[in-house]
C-alpha cells in the first residue's frame, strides 16, 4: 500500500514539470517553423530596414478580414472594399515617436472621431494625434464625412505610428447644412459616429476583450489623466468639461454618496443627460449589450444628441463619477478659429499642391 | 491511465496557454477562451507572437543603437504665454507635443508680474525639461479688451527675456557643448509636426521653411531654388526684409550668443517684428531651407477661438458663478 502511494505521490510531482517542459517547447519551436511555413512577405517586411529604420507589421487581409467581410458586406458601399485592416506601424528611429507597447492588462480605449476637410483639418488631426501617442492600448477609430477616404487622412493615420481603424461616409448633403425647416438637419458627425458604433459591434460580436468607447471631437483638448480616468468605466462614467454651454464648465452633480443626481448646466439643465460628447465613455460591454443603441439622426433638438444614446444605455443612478467626484478639469471643448484666407483670392494664390 | 492523465493535462494546459496569448494578441475577430473555437488560425498566434517577439529585439537593438542623449544638440523652445480662460488647455496640449521631442529645453514665459500658480504647478506636472520665466508687459503695449490681434505686437517682451535668460545661462556652460543648440520661438496656440523639431536640429544659422495657415493664405513659405532662399512667397507686404512669420524660422544658439545685443523691436511696424531679429543675424541668402526645400507644411498657425462665456457672465451677476476654485 505505501509503495503505490509514493508511486502515486511522484507521478503527480512529476507530471506537471514534463507538462511544463512540453510547453516550452512548443513554445520555443513552433513559431519559428510558423514563421518559415507561412509568412514569407510578414517575415520581409519585418527585416527590411529602409533607410529611416521603420518597422511596418501588417495583418494580412485575407485571415483578418474573414469574419469582418461577412459583417461589411451588407453596405459595401459604407466601407471601403479593401484596406479595412488594421494596420500598425512601429517606428524605431526615434523613440518617442512610437505609440507606448500594447500592455495585455489595460482595457483598450476605442475614440471615435468624426472629422471633415476643411484648411485646419491637417493642423487638428496632427495635434491630437500627437496626444493619442502618449496613451496605452489606444484604438482610434478615424471617420471621414466624405465619400471616399481621402489621401491625406490615409497618410496621416499611417505616419503616426498609432494603432488605427479608418472609415468614412458622407452626410447628405442637404443634411449638412441648415436648409429648409422642414427637413431638420442632422448634427454633425451622427453619422459617422453611429457608423463607428456599427463597426464596433461587426467586429467585436464573438470578442470578450475589454474595451472602453470615448468620442472625442478633433479639435477638443484632452489631458492624459483623461484617459486613465476613463478606463475604470464599468457602464458609462462622466467628468466636467470645460468652455460649454456658455460657461467655465458644465459639469454632473454628484451627492455626498457619489453618485450622480443632477446636472450643473444653464443651457437646459433638465435634459435627460445634460452633457457634452467629450464628457463621458462608455464601456464596450454594454455597448455591445444593447445592439440598438445609437444617436438619433433626425428630429433632435440642439443639446440633446448625447442624450439621444444615453437614454437607451443607463440611468442616471448608473453614472459613475470621475475626476475626483467631478470636481476637476480634464477636457476642454476648445474650438479652432476659422482661419482667414483673403490673400488666397478668387484663383487661390498658393500651389494647389502642397498639402495643408 | 497514467497516459491518460498525462494526455489530459497536455490538453488542459495547452488550452491555458493559448488563452493566455489570445489577450495579447491583437486579432479582434476570435475568442480563444475556454471550449469556443477560434475564429483565427491557430496558426496565427505562435506567429504574432514572434513578430512581438522580434519587435521587441529590434526595439532593444534600435535603443542600444540610439544616439546617447547628449550628443543630440538641444532645441530651446521659447513660448510667451499669458492668462485667459483657453491657457491651461493650449499649454496642455502643447505640453503634450513637446514630450515626444528628445532634448527639448521650453522656456516659458508668462506675461505677469509674477509667476502665477496655473503655470507653476502645470509645468512641475508635464515631465519636460523647462525653465519658467516672467515678464509684464507695459501698459502702453498690451492689447486692450476689443483691440484687434494685429493692432499691437505681442510677446516682445518675454521672447526678448527668454533670450536674455540663455545667454545668462550659456555663460555657466562654458566649452563647445554649451553653444550646441537650436532657439524657436513657439507660440502656444500654434499646431507643430514632430518631424519639425527634427528638421530644425541642424541649424547651422537660421533656417526657415512653410508655415500653414498665416498670413491670409493656405500657407506662406520661402522659395527656394538651388538649395538657396532666393524669394518668399507671402500675400502681404512681400517687401519686407524676412517676410515671414515667427513660426517659420529657428536660429541657431551659438548665433544668438554671437551677437548679445540682438533681439526683438517692440516699435518695429506691424509684421517686421522677426525681420527686427533676423537682420542683425543673418542675410537672406544664408538662410538654409528646411522641410524638403520648402515643400512641407509641417507648422500651422491656428488659432483657438475664445470661449462664448455669455451664460457664465449672466450667473456670476447673480452671484451663482461657477466656482472659481475649479481651474480651468
Amino acid at each position: 500500500m505505501p509503495k503505490r502511494r509514493d508511486i502515486l505521490a511522484i507521478v503527480l510531482i512529476v507530471l506537471p514539470w514534463t507538462l511544463l517542459i512540453t510547453v516550452w517547447h512548443q513554445s520555443a519551436i513552433a513559431p519559428l517553423l510558423a514563421i518559415r511555413k507561412a509568412c514569407h512577405h510578414l517575415v520581409k517586411e519585418i527585416f527590411i530596414i529602409p533607410e529611416r529604420l521603420a518597422v511596418h507589421h501588417h495583418r494580412l487581409s485575407d485571415e483578418g478580414a474573414e469574419g469582418r467581410r461577412e459583417a461589411g458586406g451588407q453596405d459595401s458601399k459604407e466601407y471601403c472594399a479593401s484596406d479595412k485592416d488594421i494596420v500598425e506601424v512601429v517606428r524605431t528611429e526615434y523613440v518617442y515617436t512610437r505609440p507606448p507597447p500594447w500592455s495585455d492588462v489595460l482595457p483598450t480605449i476605442h475614440i471615435i472621431t468624426p472629422t471633415y476637410s476643411r484648411p485646419v483639418q491637417k493642423a487638428e488631426l496632427t495635434r491630437i494625434a500627437n496626444t493619442f501617442l502618449h496613451v496605452p492600448n489606444l484604438h482610434w477609430i478615424l471617420i471621414e464625412d466624405s465619400q471616399r477616404r481621402t489621401p491625406l487622412v490615409t497618410s496621416l493615420l499611417r505616419e503616426t505610428g498609432l494603432n488605427y481603424t479608418h472609415l468614412n461616409v458622407e452626410t447628405p448633403k442637404n443634411f449638412k447644412i441648415r436648409g429648409d425647416t422642414r427637413d431638420p438637419r442632422i448634427p454633425r458627425g451622427t453619422m459617422q459616429r453611429n457608423l463607428a458604433l456599427r463597426w464596433l459591434r461587426e467586429t467585436f460580436k464573438n470578442n470578450s476583450q475589454p474595451g472602453i468607447v470615448y468620442f472625442a471631437d478633433d479639435d477638443n483638448s484632452y489631458s492624459l489623466e483623461l484617459f486613465e480616468e476613463m478606463r475604470s468605466t464599468r457602464k458609462v462614467s462622466v467628468w466636467p468639461v470645460a468652455f460649454v454651454g456658455g460657461l467655465r464648465y458644465e459639469s454632473p452633480k454628484v451627492n455626498a454618496a457619489g453618485k450622480v443626481y443632477g446636472w450643473k448646466a444653464v443651457f437646459d439643465p433638465h435634459r435627460p443627460f445634460a452633457i457634452d460628447m467629450a464628457g463621458f465613455a462608455i464601456n464596450l460591454k454594454l455597448i455591445l449589450s444593447k445592439p440598438q443603441a445609437y444617436f438619433k439622426l433626425r428630429g433632435v433638438k440642439g443639446g440633446y444628441q448625447e442624450s439621444s444614446l444615453l437614454r437607451e444605455l443607463v440611468t442616471l443612478n448608473d453614472l459613475e463619477p470621475k475626476a475626483a467626484n467631478c470636481t476637476k478639469i480634464l477636457v476642454w471643448h476648445t474650438r479652432t478659429e476659422k482661419p482667414v484666407l483673403v490673400n488666397e483670392g478668387k484663383k487661390g494664390f498658393t500651389d494647389p499642391n502642397m498639402e495643408i | 491511465m497514467f497516459i491518460i492523465f498525462y494526455y489530459t493535462y497536455i490538453e488542459i494546459g495547452k488550452h491555458l496557454y493559448f488563452s493566455a496569448l489570445g489577450t495579447n494578441h491583437r486579432c479582434f475577430q476570435g475568442d480563444s477562451l475556454w471550449g469556443q473555437h477560434c475564429d483565427c488560425a491557430e496558426h496565427d498566434l505562435p506567429k504574432d507572437r514572434a513578430i512581438s517577439r522580434l519587435q521587441e529585439e529590434l526595439y532593444r537593438l534600435q535603443e542600444k543603437k540610439q544616439p546617447p542623449k547628449s550628443s543630440l544638440s538641444t532645441i530651446f523652445v521659447i513660448t510667451p504665454t499669458y492668462a485667459r480662460l483657453v491657457q491651461k488647455a493650449e499649454l496642455t496640449r502643447l505640453s503634450q507635443t513637446f514630450l515626444h521631442v528628445p532634448q527639448l529645453h521650453w522656456i516659458l514665459v508668462e506675461d505677469s508680474p509674477r509667476k502665477t500658480p496655473l503655470v507653476s504647478n502645470f509645468l512641475m506636472k508635464s515631465g519636460l525639461t523647462y525653465t519658467h520665466l516672467n515678464v509684464p508687459t507695459a501698459k502702453e503695449r498690451k492689447l486692450q479688451e476689443g483691440d484687434p490681434s494685429w493692432l499691437k505686437p505681442r510677446g516682445v517682451e518675454q521672447r526678448n527675456e527668454g533670450l536674455r535668460w540663455l545667454r545668462e545661462d550659456r555663460k555657466t556652460e562654458p566649452g563647445d557643448n554649451g553653444q550646441q543648440g537650436v532657439v524657436y520661438f513657439a507660440d502656444d496656440d500654434n499646431t507643430y509636426s514632430l518631424q519639425l523639431f527634427e528638421e530644425m536640429r541642424s541649424t547651422q544659422r537660421v533656417s526657415v521653411w512653410p508655415v500653414g495657415l498665416v498670413g491670409g493664405m493656405k500657407f506662406e513659405s520661402p522659395v527656394v531654388e538651388g538649395g538657396k532662399v532666393v524669394r518668399f512667397h507671402t500675400g502681404w507686404r512681400p517687401s519686407r526684409p524676412f517676410p515671414m512669420d515667427m513660426a517659420g524660422f529657428a536660429v541657431s544658439l551659438r548665433l544668438v550668443l554671437a551677437n548679445p545685443d540682438a533681439c526683438f523691436d517692440g516699435e518695429a511696424p506691424m509684421g517686421f517684428l522677426e525681420s527686427s531679429l533676423l537682420k542683425g543675424l543673418v542675410t537672406a541668402d544664408e538662410l538654409e531651407p528646411k522641410a524638403d526645400n520648402c515643400t512641407k507644411v509641417l507648422v500651422w498657425h491656428t488659432r483657438t477661438e475664445k470661449p462664448k462665456m455669455k451664460r457664465e457672465e449672466a450667473l456670476q451677476v447673480q452671484g451663482l458663478g461657477s466656482d472659481p476654485a475649479v481651474e480651468v
